[in-house]
């Protein structure tokens, strides 16, 4: 083997061990599960605290509005489970019942504490271009 | 109708299969006649799918809703050019759509290279050919837009989705799809060159132009995606690291490290098989994004639909894509041997080699996030399906954008082969220094913000090698011609149109990132306000004035009527308002209001809203420096034409019209991105002032009719205002007469056209708030349409007598080109570069 293979070895090694290493240091405090309403509730003790995303309907009728503020209480359901969930801010033009949410925050005794929100647009809508962005969030 | 449609798409995928298959007959075969029925059938595939797209428009205008497709996507309500949009509003149609649009963009490739790439044009033809069969195998099989309902049709159709009823829907879809489907040119081209085995640099020069264009078409697309995400939804920023925003990146920055990696090749004969690997990934991440968006393979709020079945189709043509065209590379890798080596680390080759592999490191990252889930759940199962949010991005994209920018300042700076150090000194003095300027300034400015803050500086060093740049060449120039230093300036881009288009296009990059490094300083409010009530965000005070309920013929609107203030002076009215399409109640939309200024956009949404209590809740957003992201794009944008524009039509620029011209022609595009984004604010205003609750019981024709008759009280109020709009209502007495006399007449059973009359015999004319569409009042409509048509006209006749000038000039008005001193000028430049 030669002398510059060995450099080139060495210094691709190096290179690609840091990346790595950095890569998966800084994905640990990202990270975020993403789960079905229905998986957190048959193992809620699991997540309370974690980082989640979750993914449910909108109960017909749940959605409470605090007048006069930006504070909302919704239920969430999937397959017949259903969990209680609280969210503070600007929800997307198309959060309504039967809507399509993802809800990433944490899971509280109390019910799912959301920071943010995303509403997917019921199947009959579901088309969007590529490149933009249908959902907004505060 | 829909029969033919998909009997032409059939024939499409027949001829596409014949044009493929004797092309490549032909040129085994070095027959002549072969090749070139190959490409006559390459040809008509174009015109059989512009046929097709024809019957589907056709289909979507006439409101054929015996079409699912078009029953699902446009309803009898829509304006003309929504209908017209809907043809890309879905899945199947905007598969057709691509199709097209790759057929027209394949047939005028072939058709421009057909003599100067005789030997790779039946391959060109034959790749190209396969990739739209792959596309119309697709539509017919799985996903076919003609597919009708079997019994009874339904009468009208369900209408696109009022969050897709907007400009952006008309413009970025095709911007980007253009983009896409120009990826795949110098791949057919690169695909050609292996087969054949002609790998000298000729393909090269094909595939440089064409990559420009799809990579000038990509970067408008994602412009236009970012304003519409900005202007339309109403969160106060444009980019959230979506997967379908991201699958738009991830080609943008394959296609960017090739159109520098590119360079080094032409120049040194290095790279030459990363080139090569980079069309290849480029086309084969064009391919990959857009089953990432539409297979739901990703999770994506707004993705297709979940489709496994696309899913496999896409997964069969990209691994067959990849083994062969892999294949082929490693196959003549003995042809692809570089001429050269690298020769120093401080050498422009390095400097692009290091860009090229942080272009690609960012597009494998943005790659890797984005699949993360996908591939968390294929090694840990349903349970591990785990994401990672747009922090994860930011905190790897920002710093790798930054070493981005310090490389576009450095590039030009190191000389090919090997840099001195007294180059490295003069070279870098001047740039360098002004980037410590402005480093200062932020300091000074106790900007403490590390990316900002660094961003600002480096802008500056960036600036300031591309000033010095331009100087120096504009210097050699005019030593050499004798000319003033403007007019050398204009003749040095023309002479080398591709470097300083290119360095116009990092101009445009640096705005971008000034933009971008706003968004640190953005500043959010929300708050519950009363009329009469201020909110302080910033330097500015927002006062809430009003809440007002309107109704038109397609709407209600909920309107929010607010003063802004800045530093106490007032500086806008602003009018946020929440629209409710008739019919879709429940989907309403948000209209965002926004006050523009360079300095930084007042960005106002009202999420909610009480009418009885007459109060609202506004989020008030500033966004500083946001609009140089717009003007960075609009700045990318003259310096990618510039670069592309063909050797001639520079030459009446220079020769005749040195400065005006261009600059004129610069002025121009500039105007247009400002007023482009202008124009779609204009739905913004105030849609009219009318008390809630006033509207039950009023017929169509009446609530036609108060739009098209004027107020004619006088007041300073409602100044040629319509009768919805007049702001003095509903107490104002013209107001009322005139609405009591429509609805008399209304009531009378009068026709639409006669009341109009009524009102013309006692009012005159000006009455109506756009004259009636007879007689002389014709000239009225027509005259806009006749002024752009003039403008043309002129624009055409001054080009083409521009374009006649050089030759007559040349006989003895510029004395200046003289052959020996342009022999000394081209020596000089090619120092230079």
């Amino acid at each position: 083997m030669s002398h510059k293979a060995i450099k080139v070895g060495l210094t691709v090694f190096v290179l690609v061990g840091a990346f790595t290493t950095l890569l998966f240091t800084t994905l640990q405090d990202n990270l975020q599960y993403y789960k079905y309403v229905d998986e957190v509730v048959a193992t809620s003790h699991e997540w309370q605290g974690k980082n989640l995303q979750v993914h449910g309907y909108v109960v017909p009728g749940s959605i409470a509005w605090k007048p006069n503020t930006l504070e909302y209480r919704f239920d969430l359901q999937r397959n017949g489970k259903v969990m209680r969930a609280y969210y503070t801010g600007v929800v997307p033009d198309n959060f309504k019942d039967d809507a399509e949410v993802v809800l990433t925050g944490q899971l509280t005794p109390h019910g799912f504490t959301a920071t943010d929100m995303t509403a997917k647009c019921p199947s009959k809508y579901e088309e969007a271009p590529p490149g933009a962005a249908a959902t907004r969030s505060s | 109708m829909a029969s033919l449609g998909y009997y032409l798409l059939l024939a499409a995928f027949v001829t596409g299969a014949y044009a493929a298959a004797i092309s490549v007959a032909g040129a085994r075969r070095r027959s002549r006649r072969l090749i070139e029925s190959g490409t006559g059938a390459f040809y008509l595939l174009m015109g059989i799918m512009l046929a097709a797209s024809a019957v589907i428009v056709h289909a979507f205008v006439t409101g054929n809703y015996a079409i699912k497709y078009v029953q699902r996507y446009s309803d009898s309500t829509q304006s003309l050019a929504f209908k017209l949009t809907s043809y890309w509003g879905g899945l199947d149609g905007s598969i057709m759509f691509w199709v097209t649009l790759l057929a027209i963009f394949g047939s005028v490739a072939v058709y421009v290279n057909r003599e100067r790439h005789r030997e790779l044009i039946p391959y060109v033809v034959a790749v190209i050919s396969v990739v739209e069969m792959f596309f119309l195998f697709l539509m017919i099989v799985h996903n076919n837009p003609f597919e009708t309902y079997l019994t009874e049709n339904p009468a009208d159709g369900r209408g696109l989705s009022p969050l897709l009823q907007n400009f952006y829907m008309v413009i970025h879809p095709p911007t980007m799809y253009l983009g896409f489907v120009g990826c795949t040119i110098p791949y057919a081209f690169g695909m050609a060159a292996l087969f054949t085995g002609y790998l000298d640099d000729s393909w090269l020069r094909a595939v440089r132009r064409w990559t420009m264009i799809a990579w000038l078409f990509l970067s408008l697309g994602l412009c236009l995606g970012m304003l519409w995400a900005y202007e339309e939804l109403g969160w106060g920023g444009f980019w959230k690291w979506d997967p379908v925003e991201n699958a738009g990146l991830l080609p943008w920055f394959t296609a960017t490290a090739f159109l520098h990696s590119v360079m080094v090749q032409e120049r040194r004969g290095m790279l030459r098989v990363w080139n090569v690997s980079l069309v290849i990934v480029t086309f084969f991440l064009t391919i990959f994004g857009t089953f990432m968006t539409r297979s739901g393979v990703v999770q994506s709020v707004h993705a297709f639909g979940e489709d496994p079945e696309l899913a496999r189709l896409f997964t069969a043509f990209m691994i067959a894509t990849l083994t062969v065209s892999f294949g082929f590379v490693i196959y003549r890798l003995p042809l692809l041997r570089a001429r050269n080596e690298l020769d120093s680390w401080v050498s422009r080759e390095a400097a692009f080699l290091f860009n090229n592999w942080i272009l690609l490191f960012s597009a494998f990252f943005v790659l890797f996030a984005t699949m993360f889930p996908t591939l968390s759940e294929a090694v840990l199962g349903a349970k591990g399906r785990i994401t990672v949010g747009a922090t994860f991005f930011n905190q790897w994209m920002i710093p790798i954008g930054l070493v981005l920018l310090v490389l576009t300042g450095i590039g030009p700076l190191l000389a090919w082969r090997k840099s001195t150090i007294a180059n490295l000194r003069d070279q870098f003095l001047f740039p360098v220094a002004s980037g410590l300027v402005a480093g200062a300034i932020v300091l000074a400015l106790g900007i403490r913000i590390w990316s900002s803050g660094l961003c600002f500086a480096f802008a500056g060093f960036v600036v300031g090698t591309i000033a010095q740049e331009f100087w120096r060449g504009a210097r050699v120039r005019q030593q050499t011609s004798g000319t003033d230093l403007f007019t050398a300036m204009i003749g040095l881009v023309g002479r080398n149109k591709r470097r300083y288009g290119g360095y116009l296009v990092h101009v445009g990059i640096v705005l971008l990132f000034l933009g971008f490094a706003g968004e640190n300083f953005k500043l959010q409010e929300t708050a519950l306000v009363k009329p009469g009530q201020q909110v302080k965000v910033g330097d500015f005070d927002v006062r809430f004035d009003a809440l007002k309920v309107t109704d038109d013929a397609r709407k209600q609107a909920v309107t929010g009527y607010v003063t802004a203030f800045r530093n106490g002076t007032e500086v806008a009215k602003l009018y946020p308002a929440r629209w409710f399409f008739r019919g879709r109640e429940d989907e309403a939309t948000t209209e965002v209001a926004i006050r523009r200024s360079l300095t930084g956009d007042l960005y106002i949404v009202m999420p909610d809203f009480d009418p009885g209590a007459q109060t609202a809740t506004l989020e008030i957003t500033v966004t500083p420096l946001i609009n140089w992201v717009w003007f960075g794009f609009g700045v990318l944008a003259i310096g990618t034409l510039i670069a592309l524009l063909p050797e001639t039509a520079f030459a009446f620029a220079v020769s005749r019209v040195p400065a005006n011209a261009t600059r004129a022609a610069g002025t121009w595009l500039l105007l247009l991105a400002i007023v482009l984004p202008a124009a779609v604010q204009a739905q913004d205003g105030p849609v009219g002032a009318q008390a809630g609750g006033g509207l039950v019981g009023k017929s169509e024709v009446q609530r036609r009719l108060e739009h098209e008759v004027i107020c004619m009280c006088g007041s300073s109020g409602c100044v040629r205002a319509s009768l919805a709009n007049c702001q003095m209502r509903p107490a104002c007495h013209g107001h009322m007469a005139q609405t009591a006399l429509i609805r008399k007449l209304v009531d009378e059973g009068k026709s639409h056209d006669s009341i109009i009359a009524t009102f013309v015999a006692q009012y005159g004319q000006h009455v109506l708030d756009s004259p009636e569409d007879r007689g002389f009042n014709r000239l009225a409509w027509l005259l806009p349409y006749l002024l752009a048509g003039a403008g043309l006209v002129v624009i055409i006749v001054n080009a083409r007598r521009w374009s006649h000038r050089p030759a007559a000039a040349a006989s003895g008005v510029t004395p200046a080109t003289d052959p020996a001193l342009d022999a000394r000028l081209d020596d000089e430049l090619r120092d230079l570069d």
